[in-house]
């Protein structure tokens, strides 16, 4: 079968890189870790020398950019201003589009690549508050496809047939990048694709194959400061109109739930279903018992049980989501109740020292993840581990 | 002359609330049982769509590009923001859309709404299904709107013809931030699904009942206010919607594979009295450091 | 600042003909009510009256919501029976005092004030919003005060506003009154504690055992040894398919021997003709055999509940002649033979299949209790404050005279007044006390039901006592033989009631309102000319904790009372008489768990009172 290549006009690996008080984000290290990984292995296989160049823009963040080759970029491309101090998408998104299409850059990166260069191969966002949206409107403007909240990566050359992408014939896309991404239950992995149209009626290039990426999933590289790079500044065009978002004041807030501090932390899943008010009461209660902060799986947060107006407030709310929508915890004991196990739960709370579970199905994920596995109901068990802590309590001040 | 024109743009999705939802034993979620309805983040913009038409007396356009039974998402969208146009996007050219495809089809019909130039256009947050967050904020690039993201809380200056917004900017390994900005109309809001519209003056709060009651009984007659677009109507350009316009497909969904145990659990049953005793004991141990005999 | 005419603070019964009146004079009001809904903060002992007296003339509900208001808005049942039973264990001498009831009615309703007082808000905002008003519920007043010549709201959830006039129809706790100094909490001895539960009966059912006919409701009240030696007395009503059983005590006779409120009501129920009157078929599950697999055990158990839930609810229906025809219509059964037929089946496989059992039992639906201030006692000589108007139990305006006691009725009248009294000064833009206040007070003054709180009707007392006629004379001893004799006589009587009145009602009050009139009297009467009735089954009696979780509450973490005085007497006797436990001792402090509140105002005289937030605290469901 022919192999229609657009070889040469798409290159390299962009991270859009994220940070605040002069440090990037953890995520945005992440990023260049498995971009680092990813290229160096492609450029092996395919024996090519494309570059991982991250992205980035800010107010003297000059400095910043070594940081970055520390962690595995091969190049960075800057773009400095008062006026991109703060995120403001409209801006953020012009210049980071004229940063993917500067062929300029590029002959400084890579000489070899810069002639017939159109737009990065490869885009990588953080799927954070920012990141997510700027994502979106980057790729609008470059005309290609992102897939969100990915957790893992594979570059390969797939024979694909579709309807409209191949006008149904069997044709081999090289170097796609498999975009996986789990559903919201935690246990389906869906995978994107981000294909031209070779289908001579809507012949299209669709590049660069865009993702964002979602934080805490990904191992950031060590950083070794012997790595050398190249850093291109690129000059941005301000125009009036792009900067018409004022910033009026910026607050920082401390979340009302400490996790942090917490020696113990009880989660709870869908497990509370029978009875969820009675349910987390109980589950209150053995809190109270241990001094323990209550968190929830993100199913949870969106409210899925009836219950009263305190509890639904106070518990069912997105501040305290553990997993990778939300917190990351790591509390001397950790008791999950009533919570099966997803992906996204456990990477919330795999560094706990100690982790018990609470669940009737003995084939629940979760006995991978935990050190004590207690077979049984919630309403049954928890009573119970309330009168024993009681009783051991009242042992103990005896002895005082 | 109407001080304001908002738009909303929703999705019927299906219903993942518990007693709705069917899960499979496996924890998957069962597709085919569960009822469609009005997104919940659709919802929450729905209403702060309705607090512009509470606060400034704005004109409420919804649309929504689905299959022909969405009507009932729009109608349940009327009945939240009292919407005075609602718009249904159904064709069959449209079906399998990405986002950017989807976001084509949505601008070019908030670009046809009654009123005129739209003033702010409302979407919810993400999806409860597909859950990508992208659409709302490709659609507003393509509109060429100044695009606000993450919106917790709004108003409207009418005399200076800018929104005041709070956003929720969540910054992972370092702390949360309230964000307040301003920005000139028209923009385009993707609104946080903790957003609670609050109304505290006597004459918000008359307003409010007036028009709920008033959307109750527009809702009840909806088809008078609802306007269907196939491709044609639309007029939108086939190589860009549906299939033919999507850069991503789905190429494959799989169960994802047990990750290999990273611990070892002694297992417990919960009627062994003598085990839990033990575990309290271990309990206790970690948290307090102290070891009862 | 937005300003309006008038507010109208607290959505009972009066707040809504008050906004319901102004709007008919064409003036703008906005009602402010607390609770999340009008009527979720609302209890009724349970009658609305209309009346028509010989001198003078009352503003009834009709005259402001229309002469179609008896046809158009869910009141219960026409009261056509009211009987006073006297009781003394299980032996009970009934007296009827249908005459009494009627003295000067037009009709008197058996209400739910839930129901009721929405269909009041639907029909008032109705009106209000033509004239640019209308009802903002959830919304709580937290002060109002004066500057320079603006009266200025201020509420915990709307920015201020101001008016030029303000109703305060916020209830016998009323915050508008403490907050602006316009009179003292009333008294223990000024009050009486009403506390009260809705039964479940279904209507044919009912109209059986009560002798009543569709269009008919009946009223027992009781005296005796059912009130446990406290002055005050029972009452069962009729409702459409429910009964309001409960009880209402002098507030001080409460305090001089604390008996918990549920313990009161309880001993109502206890009784045996009220046992009779409230007993219904009730099925009661058997536990499930946990030797089999869970998955079953789960099964079974949703399928009980559901079964018993069908064949509840069909009964109901079936026994209600409305409920009734909408199945046939339906569809869903042919015939009424049909739908009994359903039900015997359910009935079968209950006890057949699943080992239920059908018992002889009541179940009850909601609890509640309320103050209730004597007028007699503690009406405001001068109801207003500045250009604030009080109307009904804001100003203490309750009628009690014997068994008669009436609230509804009376806020309402006030009401009209009210909103006349306001109209007039918007037309003339004064708002001044001599203009308003004062001309407010003649009009309340004028009202027949302030009459009845300064004098006794002898009329009245002359149909009452026609009716006890056939009680013996001789048991009621010789203290009140001679007053008999008196009052008996023609002549006589009109001397003694109008020696009566000149040495007032202070003076009589603790003579006639005593223990001696309210329990012991009536327990002779009963102890030896009653008759016995017996129950054949014991009510399972929900405790405190089980009525409290029933309640629906919209919990607030703050706490909206502030104990003031956590040691003294007072307080210690909240822990027995606030009717939802509220209160505890704890290393003899008096401390309060706010969050079971019902809103009755019990502990009110002795701390900082305050209702919640808007929309925060308890909602009821029937009222």
């Amino acid at each position: 079968m022919t192999m229609i290549t657009s070889e040469g006009s798409y290159r390299h690996l962009y991270v859009v890189v994220e940070h605040e008080e002069g440090k990037p984000i953890p995520v945005s290290l992440e990023m260049l870790g498995e971009a680092r990984r990813l290229m160096d292995d492609f450029n092996k296989r395919y024996s090519s020398n494309e570059k991982v160049v991250a992205v980035l823009l800010g107010n003297n963040v000059r400095k910043l950019c070594e940081e970055l080759l520390f962690y595995g970029a091969d190049a960075v491309i800057y773009a400095e201003s008062p006026e991109l101090q703060y995120s403001r998408n409209l801006i953020d998104t012009k210049i980071i589009s004229e940063i993917a299409i500067n062929k300029e850059c590029v002959a400084k990166i890579s000489p070899d690549y810069a002639e017939r260069f159109k737009k990065p191969r490869y885009m990588f966002f953080a799927a954070d508050n920012i990141g997510r949206h700027l994502s979106s409107t980057v790729l609008v403007e470059l005309e290609s496809g992102l897939a969100s909240d990915i957790n893992k990566l594979v570059i390969e050359d797939l024979e694909i047939k579709h309807e409209h992408k191949t006008k149904g014939q069997a044709m081999t896309y090289a170097k796609t990048l498999e975009m996986y991404r789990p559903d919201f239950s935690g246990f389906l992995w869906t995978t994107i694709l981000c294909l031209d149209n070779r289908n001579p009626a809507i012949e299209r290039e669709y590049h660069p194959q865009a993702c964002s990426i979602i934080p805490g999933v990904f191992q950031p590289l060590m950083r070794d400061s012997t790595r050398s790079g190249i850093i291109v500044e690129h000059v941005p065009k301000l125009e009036e109109q792009d900067l018409n978002v004022k910033i009026l004041s910026r607050k920082i807030i401390k979340s009302a739930v400490d996790f942090d501090t917490s020696k113990a932390i009880i989660s709870f899943g869908r497990g509370i279903k029978d009875l969820p008010e009675e349910n987390i009461k109980l589950i209150e209660e053995l809190a109270k018992e241990l001094d323990a902060e209550i968190g929830i799986s993100l199913p949870i947060s969106k409210k899925p049980y009836i219950a009263s107006e305190t509890i639904t407030s106070k518990y069912m709310v997105p501040d305290r989501v553990i997993g990778t929508s939300g917190r990351r915890v790591s509390p001397l004991l950790y008791i999950a109740i009533g919570i099966s196990g997803a992906m996204q739960h456990i990477a919330g709370m795999k560094e706990s020292e100690f982790v018990i579970a609470i669940n009737p199905d003995e084939n629940s994920p979760i006995k991978d993840e935990c050190d004590l596995f207690i077979k049984g109901r919630m309403e049954d068990v928890i009573p119970i581990l309330i009168e024993e802590l009681r009783k051991q309590k009242l042992v103990m001040e005896v002895k005082k | 002359m109407v001080s304001l024109n908002t738009a909303v743009i929703i999705k019927l999705e299906p219903d993942f609330s518990e007693g709705n939802v069917s899960y499979n034993s496996d924890g998957t979620l069962n597709r085919a049982e569960t009822k469609s309805i009005l997104g919940p983040h659709s919802a929450v913009a729905s209403k702060a769509a309705f607090y512009s038409k509470v606060k400034v007396g704005a004109r409420i356009s919804v649309g929504t590009m689905g299959p022909p039974i969405a009507d009932y998402a729009l109608q349940q969208a009327q009945l939240i923001c009292d919407a005075d146009e609602l718009h249904l996007y159904s064709d069959r050219i449209f079906a399998g859309a990405d986002t950017l495809a989807t976001a084509e089809v949505l601008k070019t019909g908030i670009n046809k709404m009654e009123g005129g130039k739209m003033d702010i256009v409302f979407s919810g947050h993400r999806a409860s299904d597909g859950e990508t967050g992208q659409t709302g904020p490709q659609t507003a690039w393509k509109l060429g709107y100044t695009f606000l993201g993450n919106v917790i809380d709004y108003d409207i200056d009418l005399e200076k013809r800018v929104v005041i917004a709070k956003r929720l900017i969540t910054l992972q390994g370092f702390y949360d931030i309230i964000e307040e900005v301003e920005a000139p109309l028209p923009v385009f809001i993707t609104i946080d699904p903790s957003y609670k519209p609050v109304f505290n003056t006597v004459s918000q709060r008359l307003a409010f009942v007036k028009y709920q009651k008033e959307a109750n009984e527009r809702a009840q007659n909806y088809k008078k206010y609802l306007k269907v677009f196939n491709a044609q109507q639309l007029g939108v350009d086939p190589k860009f919607v549906g299939l033919p316009g999507s850069p991503t497909i789905v190429y494959k969904v799989e169960k994802i594979p047990k990750a290999k145990a990273s611990r070892k659990a002694e297992v417990v049953d919960a009627s062994d009295r003598e085990q839990i005793r033990k575990v309290v004991m271990r309990m206790n141990e970690i948290l307090g450091g102290m070891v009862i005999k | 600042m937005e300003h309006f005419d008038v507010a109208i603070i607290g959505g009972g019964s009066a707040g809504l003909a008050a906004l319901k009146q102004l709007s008919n004079l064409e003036k703008q009001a906005v009602l402010i009510e607390a609770g999340k809904t009008v009527g979720s903060k609302n209890v009724s002992g349970g009658i609305l009256y209309s009346k028509k007296p010989k001198n003078g003339k009352v503003n009834n509900v009709e005259d402001v919501y229309g002469q179609e208001f008896v046809a158009n808005a869910p009141l219960e049942r026409l009261i056509t029976k009211y009987i006073l039973h006297a009781t003394s264990k299980d032996k009970i001498f009934s007296i009827d005092l249908t005459s009494a009831h009627k003295y000067q009615a037009n009709f008197g309703y058996s209400v739910l004030l839930n129901k009721l007082n929405s269909w009041f808000a639907k029909e008032a905002t109705a009106s209000a919003e033509k004239q640019g008003g209308g009802i903002i519920p959830g919304v709580h007043v937290k002060s109002i005060t004066w500057q320079n010549d603006r009266t200025i709201v201020e509420t915990n959830e709307l920015d201020e506003f101001e008016v030029k006039a303000i109703i305060a129809a916020d209830g016998v706790n009323s915050e508008i009154a403490e907050m602006t100094g316009a009179r003292n909490k009333f008294t223990t001895e000024e009050l009486y504690q009403g506390v009260k539960v809705v039964v479940k009966l279904p209507e044919e059912i009912m109209e059986q055992r009560f002798g009543i006919g569709p269009n008919e409701g009946a009223a027992h009240l009781f005296a005796g040894d059912i009130t446990l030696n406290h002055i005050g007395g029972g009452f069962v009503y009729t409702n459409r398919d429910t009964l309001s059983a409960g009880a209402v005590y002098h507030y001080d006779s409460l305090i001089q021997k604390p008996d918990e409120p549920y313990v009161l009501v309880n001993a109502i129920l206890n009784n045996p003709m009220v046992r009779e009157f409230i007993k219904d078929e009730v099925a009661v599950k058997e536990d499930i055999d946990k030797g089999l697999p869970k998955e079953e055990q789960l099964r079974t158990r949703f399928a009980v509940s559901k079964l018993v839930k069908t064949w509840d609810d069909l009964r109901h229906s079936y026994y209600s002649p409305a409920s009734r025809a909408k199945l046939i219509e339906s569809g869903k059964y042919k015939s009424e033979t049909e739908i009994k037929a359903r039900i015997d089946s359910i009935h079968q496989e209950l006890s057949d299949k699943y080992k239920a059992k059908f018992l002889t039992d009541y179940v009850e639906l909601e609890y509640s209790a309320k103050l209730v201030p004597d007028g007699k006692r503690c009406r405001m000589k001068k109801p207003y404050n500045k250009n604030i108007l009080f109307v009904g139990d804001a100003a203490g305006r309750g009628i009690f005279v014997g068994p008669r006691i009436e609230g509804l009725n009376v806020g309402i009248d006030d009401a009209v007044r009210a909103a006349n009294a306001v109209a007039r000064s918007i037309d003339r833009n004064n708002f001044t006390h001599s203009y308003l206040g004062e001309y407010y007070t003649r009009l309340v003054e004028d009202s027949p039901y302030t009459r009845d709180m300064k004098e006794i009707d002898k009329d009245y007392l002359k149909t009452f006592l026609d009716a006890t006629k056939d009680v013996p004379k001789d048991i009621v001893g010789s203290r009140y033989g001679m007053i008999f004799r008196l009052m008996t006589s023609g002549t006589l009587r009109g001397l003694a009631v109008g020696f009566a009145n000149i040495l007032g009602y202070d003076r009589l009050l603790p003579i006639v309102e005593s223990v001696e009139t309210y329990v012991q009297v009536p327990v002779e009467i009963a102890e030896k000319a009653g008759t016995v009735v017996s129950s054949t089954y014991t009510p399972t009696i929900p405790t405190i904790a089980q009525r409290i979780a029933k309640l629906k509450y919209d919990d607030d973490n703050l706490s909206h009372i502030k104990v003031l005085h956590p040691k003294n007497e007072f307080m210690k006797k909240m822990v027995i008489l606030c009717p939802t436990k509220c209160y505890s001792i704890e290393n003899d402090d008096v401390i309060l768990q706010h969050e079971g509140c019902i809103e009755c105002g019990t502990c009110a005289k002795e701390t900082e009172w305050r209702h919640p937030r808007g929309e925060k605290g308890i909602n009821f469901q029937y009222g």
